[in-house]
């Protein structure tokens, strides 16, 4: 079978940019050694591939449960086996461009819960960061270790015509990285071969990269701390990853019940009683990690753990507050942080937003309704928000309504042309919409693998990649040279 | 380790043992239903049910509608009399539906927690939550009997090989406990798994033998058979055949059952492990405490190994040992995990 008839019915659309194809149908260089041996492969063994990559997942359980009414049912996220790939030189001007905003985004953090300059040079208004849901006024004149607010973050970037863009930034409690994994191991032994000959960078030393960013972070210096990972428990969407993530750090994995604060220090109960804890990465959200402080009905914190983190016995990866950085609206302002905090020109660009609290964007935002997204500041998870095209005239004049009332909750930005990459679907390569989720580390240093969580629409046509609404993962083969 | 992860381990442990006991148990019975008289087949429900005090499905075995009240006799089908072989087919196809929701009910009924399908689950649930305590070898050989467990239905196994289903079953748990034995670090996780696995065999091998030993004291028409079970049951045949010859005597087999200490499955061996496993987890917070429980150990061990022979009231040892193996349970609840 020639690579005509295998990729014969692969539609090229020149308003998405095509991660394997350039828009006159000619395959990209990096991607040629990747066509060849998919079209080498005869259909039932693309097939054998495809279901052997789904059944690695579910043998080894990489799953996330939903509860029913009846029995917790579990569920594996789809994997795609074509792999995407980037070149090298590619990878390394995401990795300079996203090192440089994280930089930018702990600076931004720790001058907002100092001084200030920032608002007080009107680089951004003060009233948008103060009024932030996610601003927490307990952790005003507090520096973490090290300046490291966030330890870990998880860039969401998409790729258009144009280049990439960052489109969220999540620095409270991204998950993700245990799929990036686990697709890089079940993808590599389906395509041995390939994978051997591709020069392919290592994905898999990220859990020691993250033991090495959070101890770093220890109070006081010390080298060897005790760490535990924080989880909401097993009810949770992501515990597979906080268990996988505990398993390679060595450390415990810990509930709010296992720990108790006293003298302001943290323990946690052993078989042979209590042992105090130097680092906490917490996957549990800012409202519940301690019920004294935030959220009292939380039963999912430990009561004093603010109290011992404010006093500097124990770190906490992300540090609370973080949220302020990553909200829709303070997002626009990012690459402005970078030229106030850094001096230097931002290295990748934000998705182009109009914030409704400035007249002339509200009016040009009620004016393209039909052509943009809009969003409502606070919320996440696609609450809240207007996909424009796909919504009636009714819904959108009654959604302008609401921004007219409160233009301050709203922005707005252009629907967004997502990349598309080639995926087997039913036995053919057909093109799909994927985004990029890289995770950086900061403790003393930035640290990066070559690599990503890949998220993919693996419906025709659609733009949603979350895994609740038909997302599914592919690896993604940053490419030596 | 963290009190909740080896709570976690050791319930890992005493569930799978039971998944292991139970499919033991069954694989017997299973086999009971191709060849053996009616009473012995409802006998033999009624010692499991019993062994596990749970109430059958529907209420009492002696109620099926073939044999009104008591035990039922099986009619050996002589001669050519139509009139018996009639009545012999309707009562054994009764026994073989009640047979069908008993077996049923025991393996795969999720609502019932003591069958061997809800023991099996939790075992792996406890697994699944405390997969950095163990390792990816363990991990995956439970997984991957849970995942062909759960797509089986009792009609799917019961006319072709019910036995066949429950002897691989058994064996893919002690599969388990193989990988276990060969690859995990014995750390305290280990200790935890083992403490709670035997502390199950225990409790429930005192629970067994006490309802045979009752069972007994009622009708000694099939006790040899019944024996002969319970031998099949612990893997003791074998060995019986090699100690003792092959005429089976029920204190013979009662004795190597208790205090052989060469048979693996022996209530000796159990409680020297039980008492290894807490030696070996040393004091939990409190000295006082962990002290009691390491105490209590030696005392069912004593009870084995120095009362037991010279002891004329087996069942009334019986009794103790059960108290005491569920007494020591709690124990270790509260010496390592609920402090």
């Amino acid at each position: 079978m020639t690579t005509a008839d295998r990729f014969r019915d692969y539609s090229i659309d020149a308003n998405f940019f095509d991660e394997m194809f350039h828009a006159d149908g000619r395959t990209r260089d990096d991607w040629k050694g990747l066509e060849r041996t998919l079209t080498d492969l005869s259909p039932e063994e693309l097939t054998a591939i495809q279901e052997r990559v789904t059944r690695s997942f579910s043998n080894e359980g990489i799953t996330f449960t939903v509860y029913g009414d009846d029995e917790a049912d579990e569920r594996i996220i789809p994997i795609d086996c074509v792999p995407r790939l980037i070149a090298e030189a590619e990878w390394r001007g995401l990795e300079a461009g996203l090192t440089q905003r994280l930089k930018a985004l702990n600076l931004f953090l720790q001058d907002v819960y100092g001084e200030s300059r920032v608002t007080r040079d009107g680089v951004i208004p003060a009233d948008m960061v103060m009024g932030c849901p996610q601003y927490r006024m307990e952790m005003r004149g507090f520096t973490p270790p090290q300046g490291t607010w966030v330890a870990v973050c998880g860039t969401d970037l998409v790729r258009t015509n144009d280049g990439y863009r960052v489109l969220e930034d999540n620095l409270r409690v991204p998950s993700g990285v245990s799929y990036m994994i686990a697709n890089r191991k079940a993808v590599k032994a389906s395509l041995r071969r390939l994978y051997r000959a591709s020069r392919v960078l290592e994905v898999e030393n990220y859990g020691r990269l993250l033991l090495d960013t959070l101890r770093e972070l220890a109070p006081g210096g010390q080298t060897n701390p005790t760490i535990a990972l924080l989880t909401p428990g097993v009810y949770n969407s992501a515990f597979y990853e906080h268990m996988f993530l505990a398993g390679e750090l060595g450390a415990e994995l810990v509930e709010g019940r296992d720990l108790v604060v006293s003298d302001g220090f943290v323990h946690m109960r052993t078989t042979t009683g209590l042992q105090k804890v130097d680092v906490i990465y917490r996957r549990v959200d800012d409202d519940f990690i301690d019920p004294t402080v935030f959220r009292p009905d939380s039963v999912l914190g430990v009561p004093g753990l603010m109290d011992a983190y404010l006093r500097g016995n124990v770190a906490l990866a992300n540090a609370p507050g973080t949220g302020v950085a990553d909200d829709k609206s303070i997002y626009a302002y990012v690459p402005d942080f970078v030229r106030y905090y850094l001096g230097e020109e931002p290295l990748l660009q934000n998705v182009e937003t109009y914030l409704c609290r400035r007249p002339q964007e509200l009016e040009y935002t009620l004016d393209n309704l039909d052509n943009l997204v809009v969003k409502k500041v606070g919320e996440s998870g696609g609450y809240g928000m207007l996909v424009g095209p796909h919504a009636t005239p009714e819904e959108r004049t009654e959604y302008a309504e609401q921004v007219r009332a409160n233009p301050d909750d709203f922005i707005a930005q252009p629907t967004l042309a997502l990349s598309r990459s080639p995926c087997l679907i039913g036995g053919k390569f057909e093109p799909r919409h994927v985004d990029l989720r890289p995770f950086v580390l900061h403790g003393q240093t930035t640290r990066m693998v070559p690599g990503a969580f890949c998220r993919v629409a693996l419906r025709r046509g659609s733009l949603v990649v979350n895994s609740s609404q038909g997302g599914g993962g592919k690896d993604v083969w940053v490419l030596e040279g | 380790m963290l009190a909740r992860s080896a709570r976690g381990l050791y319930w890992m442990g005493r569930y799978l043992e039971r998944a292991d006991h139970l499919s033991r148990m069954l694989q017997l019975q299973a086999e009971a239903l191709v060849d053996r008289p009616t009473g012995e087949i409802y006998s033999g429900w009624r010692r499991i049910y019993r062994s596990l005090d749970r109430e059958p499905p529907g209420g009492g075995l002696e109620l099926a509608p073939s044999h009104g009240g008591t035990a039922p006799q099986f009619q050996r089908a002589e001669g050519p009399s139509g009139q018996v072989q009639a009545q012999r087919r309707i009562s054994d196809d009764y026994t073989l539906a009640d047979s069908f929701t008993l077996a049923d009910d025991l393996t795969f009924e999720r609502a019932n927690p003591s069958s061997m399908w809800s023991c099996f689950a939790s075992g792996r649930e406890n697994a699944r939550q405390m997969r950095h305590c163990i390792n990816a070898e363990m991990w995956r050989s439970l997984n991957l009997t849970y995942l062909k467990l759960q797509r089986i239905r009792m009609l799917d196994i019961w006319l072709a090989s019910p036995e066949g289903f429950y002897t691989e079953t058994a064996e893919d748990i002690e599969t388990f406990m193989g990988v276990a034995a060969a690859t995990m670090y014995r750390d305290e996780g280990w200790h935890f798994m083992q403490l709670g696995r035997f502390i199950e065999r225990s409790q429930l091998a005192s629970s067994l033998l006490l309802t045979q030993l009752e069972e007994d004291e009622g009708a000694a028409e099939h006790t040899e058979s019944d024996w002969t079970t319970l031998l099949r049951i612990y893997r003791a045949q074998d060995a019986y055949t090699r100690v003792s010859g092959v005429e089976i005597s029920p204190g013979v087999a009662l004795d190597l059952l208790v205090t052989d200490p060469l048979l693996p499955d022996s209530m000796r061996r159990a409680l020297d492990t039980v008492a290894q496993e807490l030696a070996a987890i040393g004091s939990g917070p409190d000295r006082e405490s962990s002290a009691a429980a390491n105490r209590m150990a030696g005392r069912l061990r004593s009870l084995v190994l120095y009362e037991w022979p010279d002891s004329s009231d087996k069942l009334r040892l019986l009794v103790s040992i059960a108290d005491l193996s569920r007494q020591l349970h709690s124990l270790v609840s509260v010496v390592y995990f609920d402090y």
